[in-house]
Protein backbone atom coordinates (compact mmCIF):
# COMPACT_ATOMS: atom_id res chain seq x y z
CA UNK A 1 0.00 0.00 0.00
CA UNK A 2 2.64 2.36 1.13
CA UNK A 3 4.52 1.68 -2.14
CA UNK A 4 1.33 1.84 -4.24
CA UNK A 5 0.97 4.97 -3.12
CA UNK A 6 3.83 6.14 -3.46
CA UNK A 7 4.38 5.00 -6.70
CA UNK A 8 1.06 6.66 -7.77
CA UNK A 9 2.94 10.21 -6.23
CA UNK A 10 5.97 9.43 -8.30
CA UNK A 11 3.55 9.31 -11.08
CA UNK A 12 1.71 12.28 -10.48
CA UNK A 13 5.06 14.10 -10.17
CA UNK A 14 6.38 12.89 -13.07
CA UNK A 15 3.55 13.41 -15.28
CA UNK A 16 3.41 16.99 -14.01
CA UNK A 17 6.97 17.42 -14.87
CA UNK A 18 6.61 16.15 -18.45
CA UNK A 19 3.70 18.74 -18.70
CA UNK A 20 5.60 21.12 -17.48
CA UNK A 21 8.60 20.75 -19.55
CA UNK A 22 7.68 19.40 -22.81
CA UNK A 23 4.34 20.66 -23.59
CA UNK A 24 5.24 23.99 -22.06
CA UNK A 25 1.59 24.18 -19.69
CA UNK A 26 2.14 27.64 -17.32
CA UNK A 27 1.32 27.94 -13.83
CA UNK A 28 -2.21 28.77 -14.18
CA UNK A 29 -3.27 25.75 -17.18
CA UNK A 30 -1.68 23.54 -14.41
CA UNK A 31 -3.59 25.06 -12.00
CA UNK A 32 -7.06 24.83 -13.87
CA UNK A 33 -6.11 21.19 -14.99
CA UNK A 34 -5.69 20.30 -11.09
CA UNK A 35 -8.83 21.90 -10.25
CA UNK A 36 -10.78 20.46 -12.75
CA UNK A 37 -9.39 16.79 -11.70
CA UNK A 38 -10.44 17.62 -8.50
CA UNK A 39 -13.98 19.18 -9.52
CA UNK A 40 -14.39 15.51 -11.89
CA UNK A 41 -13.36 13.46 -9.04
CA UNK A 42 -16.40 15.13 -6.45
CA UNK A 43 -18.77 15.11 -8.92
CA UNK A 44 -18.43 11.75 -10.18
CA UNK A 45 -17.36 10.10 -6.35
CA UNK A 46 -20.25 8.03 -6.43
CA UNK A 47 -20.41 6.53 -9.77
CA UNK A 48 -16.84 6.16 -10.07
CA UNK A 49 -16.55 4.29 -6.80
CA UNK A 50 -19.18 2.20 -7.16
CA UNK A 51 -17.96 1.61 -10.66
CA UNK A 52 -14.56 0.69 -10.24
CA UNK A 53 -15.78 -1.50 -7.01
CA UNK A 54 -17.48 -3.62 -9.18
CA UNK A 55 -20.68 -2.89 -7.17
CA UNK A 56 -24.70 -3.00 -8.42
CA UNK A 57 -26.92 -0.78 -7.57
CA UNK A 58 -30.08 -2.87 -6.07
CA UNK A 59 -33.41 -1.94 -6.28
CA UNK A 60 -35.84 -2.05 -3.44
CA UNK A 61 -37.44 -5.57 -4.61
CA UNK A 62 -34.06 -7.01 -5.40
CA UNK A 63 -33.00 -6.55 -1.62
CA UNK A 64 -36.17 -5.07 0.34
CA UNK A 65 -34.65 -6.20 3.99
CA UNK A 66 -31.21 -3.63 3.17
CA UNK A 67 -33.66 -1.18 2.17
CA UNK A 68 -35.38 -1.36 5.22
CA UNK A 69 -32.45 -1.04 7.03
CA UNK A 70 -31.10 1.72 5.62
CA UNK A 71 -34.68 3.35 5.23
CA UNK A 72 -34.84 3.07 9.10
CA UNK A 73 -31.22 4.33 9.79
CA UNK A 74 -31.84 6.87 7.34
CA UNK A 75 -34.63 8.30 9.44
CA UNK A 76 -32.63 7.95 12.80
CA UNK A 77 -30.01 10.03 11.68
CA UNK A 78 -32.12 12.28 9.77
CA UNK A 79 -30.38 11.92 6.00
CA UNK A 80 -31.80 11.49 2.55
CA UNK A 81 -32.09 8.06 1.63
CA UNK A 82 -28.77 7.15 -0.45
CA UNK A 83 -28.56 5.07 -2.82
CA UNK A 84 -27.99 0.98 -2.40
CA UNK A 85 -25.84 -0.87 -3.58
CA UNK A 86 -24.34 -4.74 -3.33
CA UNK A 87 -20.91 -5.87 -4.48
CA UNK A 88 -20.51 -9.84 -5.28
CA UNK A 89 -17.55 -11.36 -3.04
CA UNK A 90 -17.45 -13.26 -0.31
CA UNK A 91 -15.44 -10.77 1.75
CA UNK A 92 -17.15 -9.20 4.10
CA UNK A 93 -16.67 -5.02 3.65
CA UNK A 94 -18.52 -1.80 3.45
CA UNK A 95 -18.23 1.82 1.68
CA UNK A 96 -20.58 4.95 1.61
CA UNK A 97 -19.53 7.46 -1.19
CA UNK A 98 -21.14 10.57 -2.76
CA UNK A 99 -20.40 14.00 -2.81
CA UNK A 100 -23.06 15.26 -0.39
CA UNK A 101 -26.02 13.36 1.36
CA UNK A 102 -28.11 13.91 -1.70
CA UNK A 103 -25.92 12.61 -4.14
CA UNK A 104 -24.73 9.63 -1.55
CA UNK A 105 -24.63 5.75 -1.86
CA UNK A 106 -23.84 3.25 0.27
CA UNK A 107 -22.66 -0.27 -0.86
CA UNK A 108 -22.43 -3.27 1.43
CA UNK A 109 -20.56 -6.80 -0.01
CA UNK A 110 -22.82 -9.68 -0.18
CA UNK A 111 -19.77 -11.84 2.45
CA UNK A 112 -20.95 -8.68 4.87
CA UNK A 113 -24.87 -9.65 4.82
CA UNK A 114 -24.21 -13.27 4.64
CA UNK A 115 -21.32 -13.06 7.77
CA UNK A 116 -23.20 -10.45 9.80
CA UNK A 117 -25.79 -10.76 12.36
CA UNK A 118 -28.59 -8.02 11.39
CA UNK A 119 -27.59 -5.86 14.28
CA UNK A 120 -24.08 -6.06 13.26
CA UNK A 121 -25.01 -5.45 9.48
CA UNK A 122 -26.89 -2.06 11.23
CA UNK A 123 -24.29 -1.30 13.14
CA UNK A 124 -21.83 -0.99 10.00
CA UNK A 125 -24.26 0.22 7.78
CA UNK A 126 -24.82 3.55 10.33
CA UNK A 127 -20.99 3.77 10.33
CA UNK A 128 -21.31 4.41 6.40
CA UNK A 129 -24.02 6.77 6.91
CA UNK A 130 -22.31 8.58 9.15
CA UNK A 131 -19.61 9.42 6.67
CA UNK A 132 -22.36 10.65 4.49
CA UNK A 133 -23.86 12.93 7.13
CA UNK A 134 -20.04 13.84 8.06
CA UNK A 135 -19.36 14.72 4.36
CA UNK A 136 -16.26 12.97 4.75
CA UNK A 137 -15.71 12.60 0.59
CA UNK A 138 -15.82 16.54 0.25
CA UNK A 139 -12.96 16.62 3.16
CA UNK A 140 -11.18 14.15 1.74
CA UNK A 141 -11.39 15.63 -1.92
CA UNK A 142 -10.49 19.37 0.03
CA UNK A 143 -7.80 17.41 1.76
CA UNK A 144 -6.36 15.49 -1.05
CA UNK A 145 -6.88 19.12 -3.46
CA UNK A 146 -4.25 20.86 -0.91
CA UNK A 147 -2.17 17.73 -0.92
CA UNK A 148 -2.00 18.17 -4.51
CA UNK A 149 -1.63 22.00 -4.65
CA UNK A 150 1.46 21.52 -2.59
CA UNK A 151 3.43 18.90 -4.25
CA UNK A 152 2.30 21.12 -7.68
CA UNK A 153 3.60 24.66 -5.30
CA UNK A 154 6.94 23.37 -4.71
CA UNK A 155 7.52 22.25 -7.92
CA UNK A 156 6.64 25.48 -9.43
CA UNK A 157 9.12 27.91 -6.36
CA UNK A 158 12.00 25.59 -7.79
CA UNK A 159 11.39 25.89 -11.10
CA UNK A 160 10.88 29.66 -10.63
CA UNK A 161 14.11 29.90 -8.25
CA UNK A 162 16.34 27.80 -11.04
CA UNK A 163 15.61 29.70 -14.22
CA UNK A 164 14.05 32.63 -12.94
CA UNK A 165 10.33 33.11 -13.98
CA UNK A 166 7.34 30.61 -14.69
CA UNK A 167 8.15 30.64 -18.42
CA UNK A 168 9.60 28.63 -21.21
CA UNK A 169 12.34 29.47 -23.05
CA UNK A 170 14.82 28.57 -20.48
CA UNK A 171 16.81 26.00 -22.03
CA UNK A 172 19.94 27.84 -23.03
CA UNK A 173 22.44 26.86 -20.57
CA UNK A 174 21.62 23.95 -18.81
CA UNK A 175 24.93 21.67 -18.53
CA UNK A 176 24.07 21.32 -14.56
CA UNK A 177 20.29 20.43 -15.86
CA UNK A 178 20.36 16.78 -14.39
CA UNK A 179 21.09 17.28 -10.94
CA UNK A 180 17.79 20.69 -10.54
CA UNK A 181 15.91 17.64 -12.28
CA UNK A 182 16.75 15.08 -9.48
CA UNK A 183 15.97 18.42 -6.85
CA UNK A 184 12.92 18.55 -7.89
CA UNK A 185 11.38 15.35 -8.15
CA UNK A 186 13.13 14.50 -4.58
CA UNK A 187 11.36 17.71 -2.92
CA UNK A 188 8.31 17.30 -4.62
CA UNK A 189 7.81 13.86 -3.63
CA UNK A 190 8.93 14.74 -0.06
CA UNK A 191 6.08 17.31 -0.30
CA UNK A 192 3.76 14.26 -1.61
CA UNK A 193 4.32 11.77 1.03
CA UNK A 194 4.29 14.41 3.84
CA UNK A 195 1.00 15.59 2.02
CA UNK A 196 -0.18 11.49 2.19
CA UNK A 197 0.70 11.10 5.33
CA UNK A 198 -2.14 14.53 6.70
CA UNK A 199 -4.43 12.83 4.05
CA UNK A 200 -4.09 9.42 6.04
CA UNK A 201 -4.53 11.21 9.83
CA UNK A 202 -7.38 13.18 9.05
CA UNK A 203 -9.00 10.01 7.35
CA UNK A 204 -8.53 8.29 10.45
CA UNK A 205 -10.05 10.59 12.47
CA UNK A 206 -12.51 10.89 9.89
CA UNK A 207 -13.04 7.12 11.13
CA UNK A 208 -13.52 7.57 14.96
CA UNK A 209 -16.21 10.38 13.95
CA UNK A 210 -18.18 7.68 11.86
CA UNK A 211 -17.77 4.76 15.16
CA UNK A 212 -19.35 7.70 17.11
CA UNK A 213 -21.53 8.10 14.73
CA UNK A 214 -22.71 4.60 14.39
CA UNK A 215 -22.95 4.00 18.13
CA UNK A 216 -25.27 7.67 18.60
CA UNK A 217 -27.27 6.16 15.70
CA UNK A 218 -27.87 2.72 16.69
CA UNK A 219 -27.65 3.03 19.99
CA UNK A 220 -25.98 -0.04 20.45
CA UNK A 221 -21.72 0.09 19.79
CA UNK A 222 -21.28 -3.28 20.84
CA UNK A 223 -22.82 -4.77 17.38
CA UNK A 224 -20.50 -2.45 15.83
CA UNK A 225 -17.88 -3.58 17.94
CA UNK A 226 -18.56 -7.60 17.57
CA UNK A 227 -19.44 -6.37 13.63
CA UNK A 228 -15.68 -5.65 13.22
CA UNK A 229 -14.02 -8.11 15.20
CA UNK A 230 -15.80 -10.48 12.95
CA UNK A 231 -14.71 -8.68 9.90
CA UNK A 232 -11.09 -8.37 10.41
CA UNK A 233 -11.01 -12.01 11.63
CA UNK A 234 -9.23 -14.84 9.65
CA UNK A 235 -12.75 -16.52 9.37
CA UNK A 236 -14.22 -14.28 8.10
CA UNK A 237 -12.02 -15.25 4.70
CA UNK A 238 -12.68 -19.36 4.52
CA UNK A 239 -15.31 -19.74 2.28
CA UNK A 240 -18.38 -21.43 2.69
CA UNK A 241 -19.16 -23.06 -0.71
CA UNK A 242 -17.99 -26.55 -2.01
CA UNK A 243 -14.98 -26.68 -4.33
CA UNK A 244 -17.03 -28.82 -6.81
CA UNK A 245 -19.04 -25.84 -7.56
CA UNK A 246 -16.75 -23.09 -8.03
CA UNK A 247 -14.62 -25.06 -9.69
CA UNK A 248 -14.10 -23.85 -13.83
CA UNK A 249 -16.29 -21.09 -12.56
CA UNK A 250 -13.12 -18.45 -12.40
CA UNK A 251 -13.23 -18.41 -16.19
CA UNK A 252 -16.77 -16.88 -16.22
CA UNK A 253 -15.51 -14.33 -14.47
CA UNK A 254 -15.77 -10.60 -15.93
CA UNK A 255 -13.66 -9.23 -12.80
CA UNK A 256 -11.38 -11.80 -11.96
CA UNK A 257 -11.03 -13.19 -8.63
CA UNK A 258 -8.23 -11.13 -7.52
CA UNK A 259 -10.31 -7.81 -7.15
CA UNK A 260 -11.00 -8.81 -3.70
CA UNK A 261 -7.57 -8.06 -2.79
CA UNK A 262 -8.29 -4.83 -3.71
CA UNK A 263 -11.55 -4.80 -1.31
CA UNK A 264 -9.16 -4.99 1.56
CA UNK A 265 -7.47 -1.96 0.85
CA UNK A 266 -10.43 -0.32 1.97
CA UNK A 267 -9.50 -1.00 5.29
CA UNK A 268 -6.07 0.51 5.13
CA UNK A 269 -6.92 3.88 5.82
CA UNK A 270 -8.48 2.43 8.91
CA UNK A 271 -7.03 3.05 12.47
CA UNK A 272 -5.84 -0.44 14.29
CA UNK A 273 -8.86 -2.79 15.01
CA UNK A 274 -7.71 -2.21 19.07
CA UNK A 275 -7.57 1.45 19.17
CA UNK A 276 -11.17 1.36 17.51
CA UNK A 277 -12.31 -0.81 19.93
CA UNK A 278 -11.43 0.62 22.66
CA UNK A 279 -13.03 4.22 21.75
CA UNK A 280 -16.39 2.30 21.24
CA UNK A 281 -15.86 0.91 24.34
CA UNK A 282 -15.77 4.38 25.75
CA UNK A 283 -18.46 5.53 24.25
CA UNK A 284 -20.68 2.38 24.95
CA UNK A 285 -19.56 2.29 28.46
CA UNK A 286 -20.62 6.69 28.20
CA UNK A 287 -23.86 5.40 27.28
CA UNK A 288 -24.55 2.84 29.82
CA UNK A 289 -24.51 -0.17 27.48
CA UNK A 290 -23.12 -3.29 28.17
CA UNK A 291 -19.17 -3.97 27.46
CA UNK A 292 -18.33 -7.81 26.77
CA UNK B 1 -0.68 -18.79 -18.78
CA UNK B 2 2.30 -16.62 -21.30
CA UNK B 3 1.23 -13.44 -22.39
CA UNK B 4 0.35 -14.91 -25.91
CA UNK B 5 -2.18 -16.71 -24.61
CA UNK B 6 -3.76 -13.74 -22.01
CA UNK B 7 -4.02 -11.57 -25.54
CA UNK B 8 -5.94 -14.42 -27.39
CA UNK B 9 -7.97 -14.82 -24.39
CA UNK B 10 -6.71 -19.03 -24.46
CA UNK B 11 -7.12 -20.07 -21.04
CA UNK B 12 -6.03 -23.49 -20.39
CA UNK B 13 -7.07 -25.51 -17.46
CA UNK B 14 -4.15 -25.72 -15.08
CA UNK B 15 -2.08 -28.95 -14.61
CA UNK B 16 -1.68 -29.92 -11.04
CA UNK B 17 0.87 -28.37 -9.51
CA UNK B 18 4.76 -29.89 -8.25
CA UNK B 19 3.05 -32.93 -6.00
CA UNK B 20 3.37 -32.36 -2.53
CA UNK B 21 1.19 -35.13 -1.14
CA UNK B 22 3.80 -36.53 0.89
CA UNK B 23 3.82 -34.59 3.57
CA UNK B 24 0.69 -35.65 4.79
CA UNK B 25 2.35 -39.02 5.61
CA UNK B 26 4.70 -37.17 8.17
CA UNK B 27 1.55 -34.74 9.31
CA UNK B 28 0.05 -37.86 10.23
CA UNK B 29 2.49 -38.21 13.17
CA UNK B 30 1.94 -34.52 14.79
CA UNK B 31 -2.23 -35.01 14.37
CA UNK B 32 -2.18 -38.03 16.27
CA UNK B 33 0.66 -36.96 19.07
CA UNK B 34 -1.03 -33.46 19.71
CA UNK B 35 -4.66 -33.31 18.33
CA UNK B 36 -5.99 -37.01 18.95
CA UNK B 37 -6.84 -37.15 15.72
CA UNK B 38 -6.04 -41.13 13.62
CA UNK B 39 -6.27 -41.60 10.08
CA UNK B 40 -9.89 -43.36 8.94
CA UNK B 41 -8.60 -45.73 6.97
CA UNK B 42 -9.53 -44.42 3.81
CA UNK B 43 -8.80 -41.54 1.30
CA UNK B 44 -10.90 -40.08 -1.74
CA UNK B 45 -9.49 -38.98 -4.58
CA UNK B 46 -11.99 -36.48 -6.43
CA UNK B 47 -11.83 -35.65 -10.19
CA UNK B 48 -14.40 -34.11 -12.57
CA UNK B 49 -17.07 -35.96 -14.69
CA UNK B 50 -16.25 -35.80 -18.95
CA UNK B 51 -18.28 -34.39 -21.67
CA UNK B 52 -20.04 -37.08 -23.52
CA UNK B 53 -17.86 -37.41 -26.13
CA UNK B 54 -14.95 -38.37 -23.86
CA UNK B 55 -16.98 -40.56 -22.24
CA UNK B 56 -16.49 -44.31 -24.00
CA UNK B 57 -12.76 -43.38 -24.04
CA UNK B 58 -12.73 -42.22 -20.23
CA UNK B 59 -14.68 -44.81 -19.26
CA UNK B 60 -12.21 -47.72 -20.71
CA UNK B 61 -8.96 -45.59 -19.75
CA UNK B 62 -10.55 -45.39 -15.70
CA UNK B 63 -11.03 -49.33 -15.39
CA UNK B 64 -7.82 -50.01 -16.73
CA UNK B 65 -6.16 -47.45 -14.42
CA UNK B 66 -8.52 -49.04 -11.77
CA UNK B 67 -7.17 -52.57 -12.65
CA UNK B 68 -3.38 -51.08 -12.87
CA UNK B 69 -3.92 -49.95 -9.43
CA UNK B 70 -5.64 -53.27 -8.06
CA UNK B 71 -2.56 -55.21 -8.77
CA UNK B 72 0.20 -52.17 -7.87
CA UNK B 73 -0.44 -51.93 -4.23
CA UNK B 74 -2.42 -53.67 -1.97
CA UNK B 75 -5.36 -50.98 -1.07
CA UNK B 76 -8.94 -51.78 -1.95
CA UNK B 77 -9.99 -48.89 -4.59
CA UNK B 78 -13.53 -48.28 -5.40
CA UNK B 79 -15.36 -45.89 -8.09
CA UNK B 80 -18.13 -43.65 -7.26
CA UNK B 81 -19.91 -40.88 -8.91
CA UNK B 82 -21.33 -37.93 -6.40
CA UNK B 83 -24.48 -36.25 -6.50
CA UNK B 84 -23.14 -33.33 -7.98
CA UNK B 85 -22.02 -35.48 -11.05
CA UNK B 86 -18.08 -36.24 -10.17
CA UNK B 87 -16.29 -38.91 -10.15
CA UNK B 88 -14.54 -40.42 -7.23
CA UNK B 89 -12.07 -42.99 -6.31
CA UNK B 90 -12.16 -44.25 -2.85
CA UNK B 91 -9.14 -45.64 -1.28
CA UNK B 92 -9.18 -48.20 1.35
CA UNK B 93 -5.79 -49.20 3.66
CA UNK B 94 -5.43 -50.08 7.20
CA UNK B 95 -1.97 -47.97 6.13
CA UNK B 96 -1.59 -44.54 6.08
CA UNK B 97 1.88 -44.85 4.37
CA UNK B 98 -0.31 -47.17 1.62
CA UNK B 99 -2.62 -45.46 2.04
CA UNK B 100 -1.20 -42.00 0.48
CA UNK B 101 0.99 -44.12 -2.15
CA UNK B 102 -2.26 -45.33 -3.35
CA UNK B 103 -3.66 -41.85 -3.90
CA UNK B 104 -0.08 -40.64 -5.25
CA UNK B 105 -0.37 -43.87 -7.93
CA UNK B 106 -3.62 -43.10 -8.73
CA UNK B 107 -3.44 -39.74 -9.45
CA UNK B 108 -0.50 -40.04 -11.27
CA UNK B 109 -2.06 -42.92 -13.45
CA UNK B 110 -4.59 -40.23 -14.23
CA UNK B 111 -2.15 -37.58 -15.47
CA UNK B 112 -0.51 -39.94 -17.40
CA UNK B 113 -3.78 -40.67 -19.04
CA UNK B 114 -4.36 -37.10 -19.76
CA UNK B 115 -7.02 -36.70 -17.20
CA UNK B 116 -4.43 -34.13 -15.06
CA UNK B 117 -7.10 -30.69 -15.27
CA UNK B 118 -9.30 -32.66 -14.79
CA UNK B 119 -7.71 -33.66 -11.26
CA UNK B 120 -9.75 -31.79 -8.21
CA UNK B 121 -8.77 -32.79 -4.87
CA UNK B 122 -7.71 -35.28 -2.25
CA UNK B 123 -9.00 -36.32 0.34
CA UNK B 124 -8.30 -37.46 3.99
CA UNK B 125 -10.37 -38.00 6.54
CA UNK B 126 -9.53 -38.64 10.26
CA UNK B 127 -11.14 -39.64 13.52
CA UNK B 128 -10.77 -38.22 16.93
CA UNK B 129 -11.02 -40.05 20.32
CA UNK B 130 -13.05 -37.40 22.01
CA UNK B 131 -15.33 -35.95 19.18
CA UNK B 132 -17.78 -37.03 16.62
CA UNK B 133 -17.51 -35.66 13.14
CA UNK B 134 -14.25 -36.13 10.74
CA UNK B 135 -11.55 -33.60 10.04
CA UNK B 136 -10.75 -33.59 6.84
CA UNK B 137 -7.40 -32.45 4.93
CA UNK B 138 -8.01 -31.51 1.17
CA UNK B 139 -5.42 -31.50 -0.84
CA UNK B 140 -5.62 -29.65 -3.97
CA UNK B 141 -3.55 -31.01 -6.92
CA UNK B 142 -3.58 -27.46 -8.51
CA UNK B 143 -1.84 -25.87 -5.78
CA UNK B 144 -0.03 -28.08 -4.33
CA UNK B 145 -1.44 -27.41 -1.04
CA UNK B 146 -3.49 -28.83 1.99
CA UNK B 147 -6.20 -27.13 3.70
CA UNK B 148 -8.17 -28.42 6.86
CA UNK B 149 -11.91 -29.15 6.55
CA UNK B 150 -14.29 -29.83 9.18
CA UNK B 151 -17.67 -30.08 8.80
CA UNK B 152 -20.15 -29.92 11.61
CA UNK B 153 -22.98 -31.73 10.10
CA UNK B 154 -25.58 -29.84 9.80
CA UNK B 155 -26.03 -28.11 6.23
CA UNK B 156 -23.14 -26.74 4.77
CA UNK B 157 -21.85 -25.54 7.88
CA UNK B 158 -17.64 -26.01 8.80
CA UNK B 159 -15.98 -25.08 11.91
CA UNK B 160 -13.53 -22.49 11.25
CA UNK B 161 -12.23 -22.28 14.75
CA UNK B 162 -11.19 -25.67 14.63
CA UNK B 163 -9.97 -25.27 10.49
CA UNK B 164 -7.59 -22.65 11.67
CA UNK B 165 -6.46 -24.30 14.33
CA UNK B 166 -5.49 -26.96 12.62
CA UNK B 167 -3.24 -24.72 9.97
CA UNK B 168 -1.65 -23.34 13.40
CA UNK B 169 -0.69 -26.47 14.35
CA UNK B 170 0.37 -28.36 11.27
CA UNK B 171 2.17 -25.43 9.64
CA UNK B 172 5.66 -25.99 9.87
CA UNK B 173 4.56 -29.76 8.30
CA UNK B 174 2.30 -29.11 5.59
CA UNK B 175 2.68 -27.31 2.56
CA UNK B 176 -0.93 -25.01 3.63
CA UNK B 177 -2.57 -22.59 1.30
CA UNK B 178 -2.33 -19.94 2.83
CA UNK B 179 -5.18 -17.93 0.35
CA UNK B 180 -7.80 -18.88 2.85
CA UNK B 181 -10.55 -17.95 0.17
CA UNK B 182 -9.64 -20.65 -1.57
CA UNK B 183 -10.12 -23.12 1.49
CA UNK B 184 -13.38 -24.35 -0.15
CA UNK B 185 -15.21 -27.50 1.41
CA UNK B 186 -16.22 -31.09 -0.15
CA UNK B 187 -19.63 -31.84 1.50
CA UNK B 188 -21.05 -35.26 1.43
CA UNK B 189 -17.65 -37.12 0.18
CA UNK B 190 -18.55 -40.62 -0.56
CA UNK B 191 -16.05 -42.13 1.67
Amino acid sequence: MILTSGLLGLLYVAFGLVLLQFVGVGLVPMLLIIVALAFFQYYTSDKLALAAAGAKVVSREEAPQLHDMVERLCAMADLPKPKVAIMDTPVPNAFATGRSPKHAAVCVTTGLWERLEPKEVEGVLAHELSHIANRDVLVMTVASFFAMLAALLTRFGLYAGMFGGFGGGNRDSNNNSVPIWLIVIVVSFVTYILSWVLIRTISRYREYSADRGSALITGAPEYLMSALQKISSQITLIPQRDLREVEGMNAFFIIPARVKEGVNELFMDHPPLEKRLAALERIAREMGRPVS
Amino acid sequence: MGLRDVLFGRKKLKDPARERLFAISTARITLESELDLKPAGAAGVCFKSLSAGEFVRAENELQQLLDAVASESGSKVERHTDEMGFEWFVVRDGDFEDLVTTVHLIANELQDRGFGPQLLAALFPFEGKFKEGRVYWIYGFKRGAFWPFVPTGTDQERDNAEELELKAKLEQELPIEQDLTRWFGLFNAPL
